[in-house]
Order: C-alpha cells, then structure tokens, then sequence
C-alpha cells in the first residue's frame, strides 16, 4: 500500500525524470542556450529589478510561511512564545543569569519574612505576636530583594490602626452625646409640663389674648430643651458617618493593597497583610466588593494595549497558547486563534478580549500568563490585573487561599524543572521554568535556582530564539543547523514534521532551477529569471542555483567570444597584467573598438608595451654584441618607469649576471647618492665608468652628484 | 842607520770608500726634494679600503701615486674637482678612478689631464679625498 509520503515521492521523481527529459531534448539547440544564456549575464532586458525583487519577496514570504508555521506547530511553541514577548524575555534571560540568592543577607531576609509569617499564623495570632510582627516588618524591608513592600505594608496597617483608634473615640464621644441627648429631652418634657393654662371663662377678645401669650411662654420655655435636643441628634449621626466613611477608608486601603501585592506576585506579602487585615477588622468573610468599584473606575489606554496577568479561578491544568475573541462568563482563562488575531485572557463573569498574541500557562490550582509587556501596557495591565483580581476574588479568604495554594504550586513546580532537568528533557523543563517564573519570581524556591540549575534552560532558550530568528530569516540552511543543533541538546526534540517541511522547500527550489533549464532550452529568459529568482529565494545556498548560474555565465562567454575578451581586458586591467593584453592585442583591438570607455585604457596599454618592448629589443641587440653592461643599462632605465612588467624584470635579472661589476658599482653608487655620501658615490660612479666608460647611468650620476658637492662649480 | 819611514794619513781604500759614500749621499740629495721626502711616512691609499667603505676611513691621511684623469669641476669657493687614475703596475688591470678635491690653498698648482702627481690626501666628510699636498715627482 503506497502511503501519502510515497505517492508524493513518486511524483517528484517523475516529475524530475520529465524536466530531464525536457533539458535533454533541448539540448541539441545549442544556440538558444547560447543566447539565452548571453542574455542572462547581460541582464534581463523584460523583468526589471524591482520585479525580480518581488518575485524572490514572493517566494521568500511562501518560505517562510511554511517554516513558520511549522514552528508555530511545534511543541515547543509555548515556551517560544514567551521568549518572544522581549519584555518577558529580557526579565526571563536576566533571572536565568542572575546566581542564586544564597547571600547572608537574602538568607536573613527569608528567615525574617518566615519569622513574621508564623507570629502571624492563625494560631500563634496573640497580640504581643501581631506587634512583633508589626516591628520586624521595617527590618524586613531593609533588603534589597524585598523592594521596600514591607514597609509599605508596614504604613498601611498603621494607618488602619490609627483609623481604629479615631472609630473608637467618636463611638465613646457618641456615647456621651447619648446620655446628654436623654438628659435635654428629659429637660424638654419637664418644661413641657410644668406650663399652666389658665381655667378662668373670658371673652373671645381675651381668650385669643391669652393663648397669643401663652404660646410665647411656650416658645421661651420650651425652645431651649428643644434646641439641645435636635443639636445632639445631628452630632451623633455626624460622628456615626465619620466612623462608618473612617472604617470603610481604612478597609479598603489595605484592600487595595493586598490586591496590589497579588498582582505583583508578591504572595508572602499578601498572606502577611492579610493576617494583619484580620486582625484590625473582624468583619467575617472580608467582602471585596468596594474594592471592585474602585477597580472599575481606574485608567485604561486602549491604544496602548495591555499586558495581561491571566488568573484562572477554576484550574484546569492546561496549557494554552493563541489568540481571538474571546467572550464568555465565570471564571476562566482561554486562549485560541480567532478572526482578530491571537489572545488570551482571564476573568470572572463578563469579559472581553481582542487581539495580540497570548500564552497561559497552567498549574495546579490556577492558570498565570503574560502578553503585550511594555511601558505603557504595563499601567493597563495593573489596570486589568486590579479589575481581574477584584472579579476573581470575592474575598480576602480566597485571595489568601490562592497566594498560599501557587507558593505551593510554585514550589511543586521547581521541584519538577529540577526532575525534568535531571532526565534532560529540556523542552518540559524549560516550559516548567517557565512557568514557574511567571507565576512566582520573587518566592524563596525560585530565586534559590543556582546558576547551573538554571544555564541549561538558558541555552535551550537562546538556541529556541535561533530557531525562530532562522525561520524568520528564510535561510533554509541556518534553519536546518538549528534545528540539527536543538535536536543535539535535547534528543527528544521533535523534529521530524520541521525537517520533512525543509525538505519539502529544498525540493521546491531544485525543481524550480529545472524549470528554469527547461525555458532556457526554449530561449524563454522572462521564465529563466522568474523561475531561477523564486529558486533562490526559498533556498539561496542552493547547490542547483549556483551551478545553473555558473554555467549560464560559460555559455554566454562561449557565445560571444566579445564580451569575453572585454570581460578579460577588464580583469587583466585591474590585475595589471598589460603584458597578457599586449600579447593578445588584436584580439583586444577588435573587441574594444565597440567600448569607447575602454579605447583610452588600451592605448595607453599599448603605449606602454611598445616602450618596454623597443628598449628590450635594443638591449638584445646589444647584448649580442658582448656589451652585457649596455644592455642592462638600456634596460635599467625602463624598468625604473616600469618595473612590473615581468619579461623586462627577467631579462635585466639576466643580464646584471652578465656584467656584475658594472650593476654592483651603479647600485652601490646610487645606494651612496641616496644616502648623501656623496664623496663615496661619486667615486663608485667613476669605477662604473671605468668599467664601462660609455655608461651613461655613470656619466649622469658624476654629473649629478659633482653638482651637490660644488653647487658653485661652473 | 835609518829608521823606517813611518806612514801618514788614512789608506788609500778606506779614502776610496768615504769618496764613494760621499758621492752617494750627494746624489741622493740632488734626486729627492723635500716634499717627497715629507710623504716617506705617509700610508699609501688603498682603493679596495676605500671603495668598501670611506666613512670609516674619514679623517685619515694617504698618499697617492696618481695621473690625472680629467676636471670634474670648478668651484671658485672650495676648488677644483678632478678624477684621477691611481697608478698601477698592472697595465692589463681596470683602472682605478677616484676623485679628489684639490682645495683653494693649492690652487697654484697647474693641473691637467696625463700629468703625474704624488699627492698627500685627506679623507673628509661624505668620503671625499681632498688634497693636503700635491706635487710632481
């Protein structure tokens, strides 16, 4: 039974066995090729730059898309996609550097939060232990690692406690002000009752006389009574708002900051301030839900984006990574790919997200991630991390459950990275650490991770960022020394859907170089071009491409032997060979009368040559004479005007063996002449000319040097 | 009886011997001028020394044995520029030119091409040789 991979096999070497075919059937027509090929290295006269740029962009964007995806159906892709959130990144990287915090002081500190932890546990409770615990929070807070949150806790319980203190002297001030309000409106009665009417029957006239006045006299006694009475009242039910606006002040400070603290993952803190909250205020099952308004009023820039701690209520132990709408109700993180783009979120009840890539990561008990991280989305995201947290939790009680519940988690979690470590499954291990630093970086068993525990996640994430640089790059072959490399550190790296999928892009591109042989067959260049362009791109390192480029370039010298021969007079210039164009003149004659631009080089070129080739001749001539020292002399003058032309070189080396005395004496005396000994030169110059009494070397040399040592000398 | 007459004067041979002794002396005299014999002391130059390296030679004093080769120059500041061949027995040899400055001081000497000369020179800076003395043997 022939299988999907194989059925594809066969139709790529069929398909290769017809583009075979097809090169082959064209070859006969070697002028085509030629031409073709003449008019590639010449350049494409019907596809112009900015098109081939957007055939290779073409076929880099479908290369990549491949690769990429590939990468995003990895496996590893969660811890990926962490890596690639820089401001994850950056945090992750420095915490995977940093040495573990084994410092005397980071000890101290531990043992001092351990300390205030258990005076605060619900049974060790007691008063003296709450003001022990109030004491050492400032000592706490010495440490750098603590990042001064004791002693914010430390001012946000003593203003509570001084707020308590005021609730209690306005109730004792109330109750004072009670016993006054029943003394006046015990006074008020009195009065009331002690006013007499009279019984006497008077006129009608009198009678409205009479109870004119004693209404006055009613007025006058009782208005006093009545006065203090209504004072009272107000200043009781003013002290009563005061206590009620004082307490709910003070409740929803620490509140406030113990949601904070969460949101910061500070979870020993929150457990502590939660003890002292307890004890300020024994309202039960401490609601939340002031705080929640207070959450809803806060800031949000929605330009900005957000970075989102995701919190899950209702644990699940998945994990997640994506992006979409999501909108739903009740307790939950998601995360998926929707028509807006990716995301995640998190929330109770209503929520709603759109857009931006997203991660969650699960443990036991509740589901953490981050996304988005920068300056601007950080203030979003203490805005939704303080709405989030104020939906999730309903009271202190859970909010303390789950501080205790992800230390707990957290610790599992460093357990199991060291376990996956251990067996060098670098891939879990990784996303453990992951995980385990997102959900709790500032807790003892994480920061305790020594630097060796913690380089070998670093590697692997530094190699998975590689991996995804190389697939965003489209370089086929760093990608496959990547994922060679990831699959050397960790064996159990899946990378066989990755590998078929570059074999899939190689194969593409070969197959392209042969479509681009066949329409050179056919002197098709547009399709030469595209094919060979779009070839490249998926793979540029290619092996097909640079052989197929290398011999459209022979075939194009072949067919014009022209453009050879300026393409050689060029390199010859710029190597300086002139000799080499000298020898093959006419060939370069013929090709450079259609170049203007090159006609002023050749000529000086020929210049040259025929200068260099008379003296040589000359000196031939006169070396057959026997006059060794002549010819070398003739030669020496022109190879001071040329000394890179190699045949004159020679000949000169040849015949200064000739005539030893006479080259030693010249070279001596010039040597002497450069030096200012002038005395010695000029007496070097007068045995040359011994020697060689027709030299003119000697004779221009006394004349020279005669002229320094007698400047005056007529 | 007569006593030998007894000889006077020296004898006849030794006589000779002084005449010849004296004559000698005579003639050498008449032969050798003074300068010549101011240069009996002097180092005789040696061309290879010379040519291999002056400046090591520079500040020395040497006679020379020379013919006088050709004018190099004329410099009405510091004298007369000449080449001249160092005579040497060896008639099948490379002559040997040097040239020699012959500074102001000697300018009374007449000079010219073929003449013989025994000079006193001097090697001075940039290893040229200038005349200290110059006269005809």
């Amino acid at each position: 039974m022939i299988n999907n991979t194989q059925r594809f096999k066969f139709l790529l070497v069929g398909a290769g066995i017809a583009f075979s075919g097809l090169v082959c059937a064209q070859v006969p027509n070697a002028q085509t090729i030629h031409e073709t090929g003449q008019q590639y290295k010449e350049g494409n006269p019907l596809t112009g730059a900015a098109d081939n740029l957007a055939i290779g962009s073409q076929a880099m964007f479908e290369a990549n898309l491949k690769t990429k995806k590939n990468i995003v159906d990895m496996k590893p892709n969660t811890f990926l996609s962490l890596w690639n959130n820089p401001g994850f990144a950056v945090q992750f990287e420095k915490f995977l550097s940093a040495p573990a915090e084994t410092s005397e002081d980071a000890n101290l500190y531990r043992q001092r939060i351990d300390k205030i932890m258990d005076l605060l546990s619900p049974g060790n409770a007691t008063k003296a232990n709450q003001d022990e615990a109030f004491n050492l929070l400032p000592l706490a807070s010495e440490f750098e690692s603590d990042a001064n949150n004791c002693t914010t806790i430390h001012d946000a319980v003593y203003a509570a406690a001084n707020g308590k203190v005021e609730i209690q002297r306005l109730t004792d001030v109330d109750q004072e002000l009670n016993k006054s309000l029943e003394t006046a409106q015990y006074n008020y009665v009195q009065s009331a009752k002690s006013l007499s009417l009279s019984s006497e029957v008077i006129s009608k006239i009198e009678q409205a006389n009479n109870d004119k006045n004693a209404a006055e006299v009613r007025a006058a006694v009782l208005d006093p009574s009545k006065n203090d009475v209504a004072s009272l009242k107000a200043t009781i039910q003013r002290n009563q708002q005061q206590i009620a606006s004082t307490e709910l002040q003070s409740k929803f400070a620490l509140q406030s900051l113990i949601l904070q603290l969460f949101v910061q993952r500070r979870y020993q803190h929150v457990i502590i301030i939660d003890r002292f909250y307890r004890a300020l205020f024994d309202d039960g099952d401490q609601s939340l839900e002031g705080f929640q308004q207070m959450a809803d009023k806060l800031g949000y820039n929605k330009a900005a984006g957000q970075v989102k701690l995701i919190a899950n209520a209702n644990p699940t132990g998945a994990l997640a990574a994506g992006g979409g709408n999501n909108t739903g109700s009740g307790a939950g993180a998601s995360a998926g790919t929707g028509s807006n783009g990716p995301s995640a979120s998190v929330g109770n009840n209503n929520y709603d997200t759109t857009g931006g890539d997203a991660t969650a990561l699960s443990g036991s008990g509740l589901n953490l991630g981050i996304e988005n991280l920068s300056m601007e989305s950080m203030e979003n995201a203490f805005t939704t991390g303080m709405r989030g947290a104020s939906r999730t939790f309903k009271s202190l009680s859970q909010l303390d459950a789950f501080a205790n519940e992800i230390i707990r988690d957290v610790n599992e979690g460093v357990k199991v990275y060291r376990f996956l470590l251990d067996k060098n499954e670098l891939e879990s291990a990784s996303s453990q650490l992951a995980a385990v630093f997102t959900k709790g970086e500032y807790l003892p068993s994480v920061r305790l991770l020594s630097v060796d525990e913690k380089r070998k996640t670093l590697e692997y994430a530094q190699l998975c960022n590689r991996l995804v640089n190389a697939a965003n790059s489209g370089n086929i072959d760093v990608l496959s020394d990547v994922v060679d490399a990831m699959k050397k550190m960790n064996p159990s790296f899946d990378d066989a859907e990755i590998q078929a999928k570059l074999q899939g892009v190689k194969t593409a591109s070969t197959l392209l170089v042969a479509q681009a042989k066949v329409a050179a067959a056919k002197g098709d260049l547009q399709s030469v071009q595209t094919q060979i362009t779009r070839a490249a791109a998926l793979w540029p390192n290619n092996p097909e491409v640079t052989s197929f480029s290398s011999e459209m370039g022979k075939m194009s010298e072949e067919a014009s032997p022209q453009v050879k021969a300026l393409a050689d007079f060029d390199q010859l210039y710029a190597q300086g060979n002139f000799r080499q164009i000298f020898d093959d003149k006419e060939k370069y004659i013929a090709a450079i009368s259609q170049s203007p631009e090159r006609q002023d080089k050749l000529r000086a070129v020929l210049s040259r040559m025929q200068e260099i080739e008379t003296s040589i001749m000359r000196a031939q001539e006169i070396a057959r004479r026997g006059d060794y020292a002549g010819a070398w002399e003739g030669l020496q003058t022109t190879f001071l005007h040329y000394p890179d032309d190699l045949k004159l070189t020679q000949l000169r080396a040849e015949y200064s063996t000739q005539s030893p005395d006479f080259v030693r004496n010249i070279n001596t005396a010039k040597d002497d002449e450069e030096k200012k000994e002038f005395g010695s030169a000029l007496a070097w110059y007068l045995k040359a000319q011994s020697v060689y009494p027709m030299s003119d070397l000697s004779k221009e040399g006394i004349a020279r040097v005669v002229k320094e040592l007698l400047p005056d000398a007529s | 009886m007569s006593r030998k007459k007894k000889s006077k004067g020296l004898p006849p041979w030794l006589m000779g011997l002084l005449l010849l002794l004296v004559g000698a002396g005579v003639y050498y005299l008449l032969t050798t001028n003074a300068s010549e014999a101011s240069l009996r002391t002097v180092e005789v130059l040696n061309p290879d020394l010379y040519y291999e390296n002056a400046n090591s030679l520079r500040g020395n004093t040497y006679k020379m044995d020379v013919t006088i080769d050709s004018s190099l120059g004329n410099s009405p500041s510091k004298g007369r520029l000449f080449s001249v061949v160092l005579k040497n027995d060896d008639k099948s040899a490379v002559p040997v030119k040097v040239p020699v400055l012959i500074p102001l001081p000697l300018g009374n000497l007449t000079i010219q091409k073929g003449q013989h000369y025994l000079m006193k020179v001097k090697v001075v800076d940039n290893g040229m040789l200038q005349a200290e003395e110059a006269f005809k043997p």
